[in-house]
Protein backbone atom coordinates (compact mmCIF):
# COMPACT_ATOMS: atom_id res chain seq x y z
CA UNK A 1 0.00 0.00 0.00
CA UNK A 2 1.38 3.36 -0.97
CA UNK A 3 1.18 5.85 1.83
CA UNK A 4 0.17 8.71 -0.39
CA UNK A 5 -2.88 10.10 1.31
CA UNK A 6 -3.43 12.63 4.06
CA UNK A 7 -4.38 10.14 6.73
CA UNK A 8 -2.33 9.54 9.81
CA UNK A 9 -1.02 6.09 10.65
CA UNK A 10 -3.92 5.33 13.00
CA UNK A 11 -6.43 6.11 10.28
CA UNK A 12 -4.56 3.95 7.79
CA UNK A 13 -4.41 1.05 10.20
CA UNK A 14 -8.11 1.41 10.86
CA UNK A 15 -8.98 1.44 7.16
CA UNK A 16 -6.64 -1.46 6.44
CA UNK A 17 -8.39 -3.55 9.11
CA UNK A 18 -11.72 -2.79 7.52
CA UNK A 19 -10.50 -3.38 3.99
CA UNK A 20 -8.71 -6.65 4.57
CA UNK A 21 -11.76 -8.92 4.81
CA UNK A 22 -13.28 -7.14 1.83
CA UNK A 23 -10.41 -8.11 -0.46
CA UNK A 24 -11.44 -11.73 -0.67
CA UNK A 25 -13.03 -12.57 -4.02
CA UNK A 26 -16.79 -12.48 -3.98
CA UNK A 27 -18.05 -15.69 -5.58
CA UNK A 28 -20.68 -14.34 -7.91
CA UNK A 29 -22.24 -17.11 -9.93
CA UNK A 30 -21.25 -17.94 -13.50
CA UNK A 31 -24.86 -17.23 -14.40
CA UNK A 32 -23.50 -13.73 -15.04
CA UNK A 33 -21.75 -15.00 -18.16
CA UNK A 34 -24.71 -17.12 -19.19
CA UNK A 35 -27.10 -14.21 -18.96
CA UNK A 36 -24.75 -11.89 -20.84
CA UNK A 37 -24.28 -14.42 -23.63
CA UNK A 38 -28.05 -14.82 -23.88
CA UNK A 39 -28.39 -11.04 -24.12
CA UNK A 40 -25.75 -10.81 -26.80
CA UNK A 41 -27.39 -13.54 -28.84
CA UNK A 42 -30.82 -11.95 -28.63
CA UNK A 43 -29.93 -8.26 -28.75
CA UNK A 44 -31.31 -7.63 -25.25
CA UNK A 45 -29.74 -5.54 -22.52
CA UNK A 46 -28.22 -2.06 -22.48
CA UNK A 47 -26.86 -0.54 -25.65
CA UNK A 48 -23.89 1.84 -25.77
CA UNK A 49 -24.00 5.22 -27.40
CA UNK A 50 -27.23 5.88 -29.23
CA UNK A 51 -29.81 3.85 -27.43
CA UNK A 52 -33.07 2.46 -28.59
CA UNK A 53 -34.83 5.08 -26.52
CA UNK A 54 -37.44 7.34 -27.93
CA UNK A 55 -36.04 10.33 -29.74
CA UNK A 56 -36.44 13.63 -27.97
CA UNK A 57 -36.59 16.86 -29.90
CA UNK A 58 -38.80 19.39 -28.21
CA UNK A 59 -36.95 20.44 -25.09
CA UNK A 60 -33.84 21.98 -26.59
CA UNK A 61 -35.25 25.50 -26.93
CA UNK A 62 -36.81 25.41 -23.48
CA UNK A 63 -33.55 24.13 -22.09
CA UNK A 64 -31.54 26.90 -23.66
CA UNK A 65 -33.95 29.49 -22.28
CA UNK A 66 -33.59 28.00 -18.81
CA UNK A 67 -29.85 28.04 -19.13
CA UNK A 68 -29.72 31.72 -19.92
CA UNK A 69 -31.81 32.33 -16.83
CA UNK A 70 -29.30 30.40 -14.74
CA UNK A 71 -26.28 32.05 -16.25
CA UNK A 72 -25.11 28.80 -17.78
CA UNK A 73 -25.17 28.40 -21.51
CA UNK A 74 -25.61 25.17 -23.31
CA UNK A 75 -25.96 25.28 -27.04
CA UNK A 76 -26.09 22.65 -29.69
CA UNK A 77 -25.26 23.21 -33.31
CA UNK A 78 -26.20 20.73 -35.91
CA UNK A 79 -24.63 20.07 -39.24
CA UNK A 80 -26.17 21.53 -42.38
CA UNK A 81 -29.22 19.71 -43.66
CA UNK A 82 -29.00 17.42 -46.58
CA UNK A 83 -26.65 14.89 -45.06
CA UNK A 84 -27.64 11.32 -44.41
CA UNK A 85 -30.14 10.83 -41.61
CA UNK A 86 -27.71 8.79 -39.53
CA UNK A 87 -24.69 11.00 -40.15
CA UNK A 88 -23.12 12.54 -37.06
CA UNK A 89 -24.43 15.86 -35.89
CA UNK A 90 -22.00 18.39 -34.54
CA UNK A 91 -23.01 19.01 -30.96
CA UNK A 92 -21.47 21.78 -28.93
CA UNK A 93 -21.51 21.46 -25.17
CA UNK A 94 -21.15 24.82 -23.49
CA UNK A 95 -20.90 25.58 -19.79
CA UNK A 96 -20.28 28.93 -18.15
CA UNK A 97 -18.53 28.26 -14.88
CA UNK A 98 -15.44 29.06 -12.88
CA UNK A 99 -13.15 26.06 -12.71
CA UNK A 100 -9.63 25.69 -11.39
CA UNK A 101 -8.56 22.35 -12.76
CA UNK A 102 -10.74 22.00 -15.79
CA UNK A 103 -14.05 20.92 -17.19
CA UNK A 104 -14.85 17.75 -19.11
CA UNK A 105 -17.95 16.08 -20.41
CA UNK A 106 -18.47 12.37 -19.93
CA UNK A 107 -21.27 10.25 -21.27
CA UNK A 108 -22.46 7.28 -23.24
CA UNK A 109 -20.63 8.65 -26.27
CA UNK A 110 -17.15 8.48 -24.73
CA UNK A 111 -17.48 5.53 -22.35
CA UNK A 112 -17.63 7.97 -19.43
CA UNK A 113 -13.92 8.59 -19.76
CA UNK A 114 -13.11 11.80 -17.86
CA UNK A 115 -10.03 12.42 -19.99
CA UNK A 116 -11.61 11.83 -23.38
CA UNK A 117 -13.50 15.09 -23.92
CA UNK A 118 -12.11 18.13 -22.09
CA UNK A 119 -13.75 21.51 -22.59
CA UNK A 120 -11.76 24.61 -23.41
CA UNK A 121 -12.37 27.99 -21.79
CA UNK A 122 -12.47 31.42 -23.31
CA UNK A 123 -11.58 34.55 -21.37
CA UNK A 124 -15.15 34.94 -20.13
CA UNK A 125 -15.21 31.59 -18.42
CA UNK A 126 -17.29 29.87 -21.08
CA UNK A 127 -16.16 26.28 -21.57
CA UNK A 128 -16.95 24.56 -24.84
CA UNK A 129 -16.29 21.40 -26.75
CA UNK A 130 -17.69 20.07 -29.99
CA UNK A 131 -18.56 16.41 -30.28
CA UNK A 132 -19.88 14.52 -33.31
CA UNK A 133 -22.93 12.47 -32.28
CA UNK A 134 -25.10 10.24 -34.35
CA UNK A 135 -28.86 10.38 -33.84
CA UNK A 136 -29.84 8.70 -30.62
CA UNK A 137 -30.23 9.20 -26.91
CA UNK A 138 -27.24 9.81 -24.66
CA UNK A 139 -26.76 10.25 -20.92
CA UNK A 140 -23.97 12.63 -19.97
CA UNK A 141 -22.71 14.99 -17.31
CA UNK A 142 -20.09 17.67 -16.88
CA UNK A 143 -17.14 17.23 -14.55
CA UNK A 144 -16.07 20.54 -13.02
CA UNK A 145 -12.95 20.37 -10.87
CA UNK A 146 -13.62 16.71 -10.34
CA UNK A 147 -17.26 17.02 -9.33
CA UNK A 148 -20.15 15.88 -11.46
CA UNK A 149 -22.50 18.64 -12.53
CA UNK A 150 -25.70 17.98 -14.38
CA UNK A 151 -26.45 20.11 -17.41
CA UNK A 152 -29.23 22.40 -16.19
CA UNK A 153 -30.34 23.00 -19.75
CA UNK A 154 -31.14 19.41 -20.52
CA UNK A 155 -33.60 16.86 -19.18
CA UNK A 156 -32.48 15.07 -16.08
CA UNK A 157 -31.76 11.37 -16.46
CA UNK A 158 -33.93 9.02 -14.47
CA UNK A 159 -31.00 7.40 -12.72
CA UNK A 160 -29.40 10.49 -11.28
CA UNK A 161 -30.24 10.39 -7.60
CA UNK A 162 -27.06 8.62 -6.58
CA UNK A 163 -25.36 11.95 -6.10
CA UNK A 164 -24.13 11.63 -9.68
CA UNK A 165 -26.29 14.06 -11.60
CA UNK A 166 -26.69 13.18 -15.23
CA UNK A 167 -28.58 14.67 -18.12
CA UNK A 168 -30.01 13.35 -21.33
CA UNK A 169 -29.61 14.63 -24.84
CA UNK A 170 -31.44 13.16 -27.78
CA UNK A 171 -30.31 13.84 -31.30
CA UNK A 172 -33.13 13.48 -33.79
CA UNK A 173 -32.66 12.03 -37.22
CA UNK A 174 -32.89 14.57 -39.98
CA UNK B 1 -3.64 0.22 -12.51
CA UNK B 2 -4.42 -2.34 -9.90
CA UNK B 3 -7.66 -3.23 -11.63
CA UNK B 4 -5.64 -4.53 -14.55
CA UNK B 5 -3.67 -7.58 -13.55
CA UNK B 6 -0.39 -8.38 -15.19
CA UNK B 7 -1.13 -9.83 -18.57
CA UNK B 8 2.21 -11.31 -19.38
CA UNK B 9 1.43 -14.63 -17.71
CA UNK B 10 -2.04 -15.05 -19.10
CA UNK B 11 -2.73 -16.97 -22.26
CA UNK B 12 -4.55 -16.20 -24.39
CA UNK B 13 -3.98 -12.57 -23.60
CA UNK B 14 -6.77 -10.09 -23.17
CA UNK B 15 -5.75 -8.44 -26.43
CA UNK B 16 -6.06 -11.75 -28.28
CA UNK B 17 -9.47 -12.43 -26.78
CA UNK B 18 -10.66 -8.91 -27.56
CA UNK B 19 -9.57 -9.35 -31.17
CA UNK B 20 -11.52 -12.59 -31.41
CA UNK B 21 -14.54 -11.10 -29.67
CA UNK B 22 -14.56 -8.26 -32.18
CA UNK B 23 -15.08 -10.95 -34.80
CA UNK B 24 -18.22 -12.03 -32.92
CA UNK B 25 -16.46 -14.92 -31.18
CA UNK B 26 -18.63 -15.21 -28.08
CA UNK B 27 -16.56 -18.05 -26.69
CA UNK B 28 -13.61 -15.68 -26.52
CA UNK B 29 -15.71 -13.08 -24.80
CA UNK B 30 -16.99 -15.66 -22.34
CA UNK B 31 -13.36 -16.33 -21.38
CA UNK B 32 -12.85 -12.64 -20.73
CA UNK B 33 -15.95 -12.50 -18.57
CA UNK B 34 -14.89 -15.50 -16.55
CA UNK B 35 -11.47 -13.95 -16.11
CA UNK B 36 -12.88 -10.80 -14.53
CA UNK B 37 -16.17 -11.86 -12.95
CA UNK B 38 -14.82 -12.57 -9.49
CA UNK B 39 -12.35 -9.73 -9.36
CA UNK B 40 -14.73 -7.05 -10.51
CA UNK B 41 -17.73 -8.66 -8.88
CA UNK B 42 -16.05 -7.92 -5.58
CA UNK B 43 -16.12 -4.19 -6.25
CA UNK B 44 -19.73 -4.24 -7.44
CA UNK B 45 -20.84 -6.30 -4.45
CA UNK B 46 -19.18 -4.08 -1.87
CA UNK B 47 -20.33 -0.87 -3.52
CA UNK B 48 -23.92 -1.95 -4.04
CA UNK B 49 -24.21 -4.14 -0.97
CA UNK B 50 -26.08 -7.09 -2.38
CA UNK B 51 -25.53 -9.96 -4.74
CA UNK B 52 -28.47 -9.28 -7.00
CA UNK B 53 -27.47 -5.71 -7.84
CA UNK B 54 -23.82 -6.69 -8.17
CA UNK B 55 -24.68 -9.36 -10.71
CA UNK B 56 -26.90 -7.00 -12.64
CA UNK B 57 -24.22 -4.31 -12.71
CA UNK B 58 -21.69 -6.84 -13.89
CA UNK B 59 -24.02 -8.16 -16.58
CA UNK B 60 -24.69 -4.65 -17.82
CA UNK B 61 -21.00 -3.77 -17.82
CA UNK B 62 -20.08 -6.93 -19.73
CA UNK B 63 -22.90 -6.32 -22.21
CA UNK B 64 -21.99 -2.68 -22.79
CA UNK B 65 -18.32 -3.52 -23.08
CA UNK B 66 -18.94 -6.17 -25.72
CA UNK B 67 -21.08 -3.79 -27.74
CA UNK B 68 -18.41 -1.09 -27.40
CA UNK B 69 -15.36 -3.21 -28.19
CA UNK B 70 -14.76 -1.12 -31.28
CA UNK B 71 -14.03 1.81 -28.97
CA UNK B 72 -11.55 -0.11 -26.82
CA UNK B 73 -8.45 1.66 -28.09
CA UNK B 74 -5.97 -0.38 -26.07
CA UNK B 75 -7.14 -4.01 -26.00
CA UNK B 76 -4.14 -4.95 -23.88
CA UNK B 77 -5.69 -2.74 -21.20
CA UNK B 78 -9.12 -4.28 -21.55
CA UNK B 79 -9.41 -4.84 -17.81
CA UNK B 80 -8.93 -1.18 -16.92
CA UNK B 81 -11.38 -0.17 -19.65
CA UNK B 82 -13.95 -2.68 -18.48
CA UNK B 83 -13.51 -1.60 -14.88
CA UNK B 84 -14.33 1.99 -15.78
CA UNK B 85 -17.53 0.85 -17.44
CA UNK B 86 -18.38 -1.14 -14.34
CA UNK B 87 -17.68 1.77 -11.98
CA UNK B 88 -20.08 3.93 -13.96
CA UNK B 89 -22.68 1.21 -14.11
CA UNK B 90 -22.45 0.79 -10.36
CA UNK B 91 -23.18 4.48 -9.96
CA UNK B 92 -26.36 4.04 -11.94
CA UNK B 93 -27.27 0.91 -10.03
CA UNK B 94 -26.59 2.74 -6.82
CA UNK B 95 -29.48 5.05 -7.49
CA UNK B 96 -31.88 2.12 -7.54
CA UNK B 97 -30.28 0.79 -4.38
CA UNK B 98 -30.82 4.14 -2.74
CA UNK B 99 -34.50 3.94 -3.55
CA UNK B 100 -34.81 0.41 -2.25
CA UNK B 101 -32.67 0.36 0.83
CA UNK B 102 -35.27 2.05 2.96
CA UNK B 103 -37.49 -0.95 2.32
CA UNK B 104 -35.12 -3.77 3.15
CA UNK B 105 -32.03 -4.79 5.00
CA UNK B 106 -28.86 -3.27 3.56
CA UNK B 107 -27.33 -6.61 2.77
CA UNK B 108 -28.60 -9.68 1.03
CA UNK B 109 -26.07 -12.37 1.56
CA UNK B 110 -27.36 -15.18 -0.57
CA UNK B 111 -25.37 -18.29 -1.30
CA UNK B 112 -23.01 -17.68 1.55
CA UNK B 113 -21.63 -14.46 0.12
CA UNK B 114 -20.59 -12.23 2.92
CA UNK B 115 -20.68 -14.95 5.54
CA UNK B 116 -17.38 -14.62 7.34
CA UNK B 117 -14.79 -17.23 6.59
CA UNK B 118 -14.04 -19.26 9.72
CA UNK B 119 -10.64 -17.63 9.91
CA UNK B 120 -12.29 -14.25 9.85
CA UNK B 121 -15.03 -14.84 12.39
CA UNK B 122 -13.74 -11.99 14.45
CA UNK B 123 -13.64 -9.54 11.59
CA UNK B 124 -17.33 -8.70 11.68
CA UNK B 125 -17.54 -8.43 7.94
CA UNK B 126 -21.25 -7.93 8.10
CA UNK B 127 -20.79 -5.03 10.46
CA UNK B 128 -18.34 -3.52 8.01
CA UNK B 129 -20.86 -3.87 5.22
CA UNK B 130 -23.49 -2.10 7.24
CA UNK B 131 -21.07 0.70 7.89
CA UNK B 132 -20.22 0.93 4.21
CA UNK B 133 -23.88 1.02 3.28
CA UNK B 134 -24.32 4.15 5.38
CA UNK B 135 -21.52 6.09 3.74
CA UNK B 136 -22.48 8.56 1.07
CA UNK B 137 -21.83 6.95 -2.32
CA UNK B 138 -18.82 9.07 -3.20
CA UNK B 139 -17.09 8.18 0.06
CA UNK B 140 -17.89 4.49 -0.27
CA UNK B 141 -16.58 4.50 -3.83
CA UNK B 142 -13.37 6.29 -2.84
CA UNK B 143 -12.72 3.98 0.11
CA UNK B 144 -13.27 0.84 -1.97
CA UNK B 145 -11.11 2.02 -4.85
CA UNK B 146 -8.29 3.08 -2.54
CA UNK B 147 -8.24 0.43 0.15
CA UNK B 148 -9.90 -2.63 -1.35
CA UNK B 149 -8.98 -2.30 -5.02
CA UNK B 150 -5.71 -0.65 -3.93
CA UNK B 151 -5.57 1.93 -6.68
CA UNK B 152 -3.36 4.98 -6.43
CA UNK B 153 -5.00 8.37 -6.24
CA UNK B 154 -3.74 9.08 -9.73
CA UNK B 155 -5.47 5.95 -11.01
CA UNK B 156 -8.62 6.85 -9.10
CA UNK B 157 -8.60 10.33 -10.61
CA UNK B 158 -8.29 8.89 -14.09
CA UNK B 159 -11.12 6.49 -13.40
CA UNK B 160 -13.58 8.84 -11.73
CA UNK B 161 -12.74 12.26 -13.12
CA UNK B 162 -12.42 13.63 -9.59
CA UNK B 163 -9.30 15.51 -8.55
CA UNK B 164 -6.79 13.79 -6.32
CA UNK B 165 -7.33 16.24 -3.47
CA UNK B 166 -11.08 15.67 -3.62
CA UNK B 167 -10.54 11.92 -3.57
CA UNK B 168 -8.26 12.16 -0.56
CA UNK B 169 -10.88 14.19 1.22
CA UNK B 170 -13.53 11.58 0.41
CA UNK B 171 -11.35 8.83 1.87
CA UNK B 172 -10.71 10.92 4.96
CA UNK B 173 -14.41 11.59 5.40
CA UNK B 174 -15.13 7.89 4.89
CA UNK B 175 -12.63 7.10 7.60
CA UNK B 176 -14.22 9.54 10.02
CA UNK B 177 -17.69 8.25 9.29
CA UNK B 178 -16.70 4.61 9.62
CA UNK B 179 -15.11 5.36 12.98
CA UNK B 180 -18.46 6.73 14.09
CA UNK B 181 -20.44 3.82 12.70
CA UNK B 182 -18.41 0.81 13.65
CA UNK B 183 -18.04 -0.71 17.03
CA UNK B 184 -15.36 0.01 19.57
CA UNK B 185 -13.40 -3.00 18.41
CA UNK B 186 -12.85 -1.36 15.06
CA UNK B 187 -12.64 2.23 16.08
CA UNK B 188 -9.54 1.82 18.18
Amino acid sequence: MRLDDDLDSQDRDFLQRIAQPLRRPVPLSDRVERKVLARLRTGAGPMPGPSRGRLWTGAVAAGIAAVFALGVLVGRRTAPPGTAARAPHTVEFVLRTSADSGVAVVGDFNDWDPRATPLHADRDGVWTVTVPLRPGRYRYTFIVDGSWRRDPAAPRALEDDFGRPTSVITIAQR
Amino acid sequence: MAAAPSLTQVSPSDAELVARARQADLDAYALLMTRYRLRFGRYAFHLLGNESDAEEALQDAFTLAYRSLGRCRHPERFAAWLFRILVNRCRTMGSRRGRREARRAPLELANGIGVPHPAEQDMHREEIHRGLARLVPEQREAFLLKYVEELSYEEMAELTGAGESALKMRVKRACERLRELLSESYAT
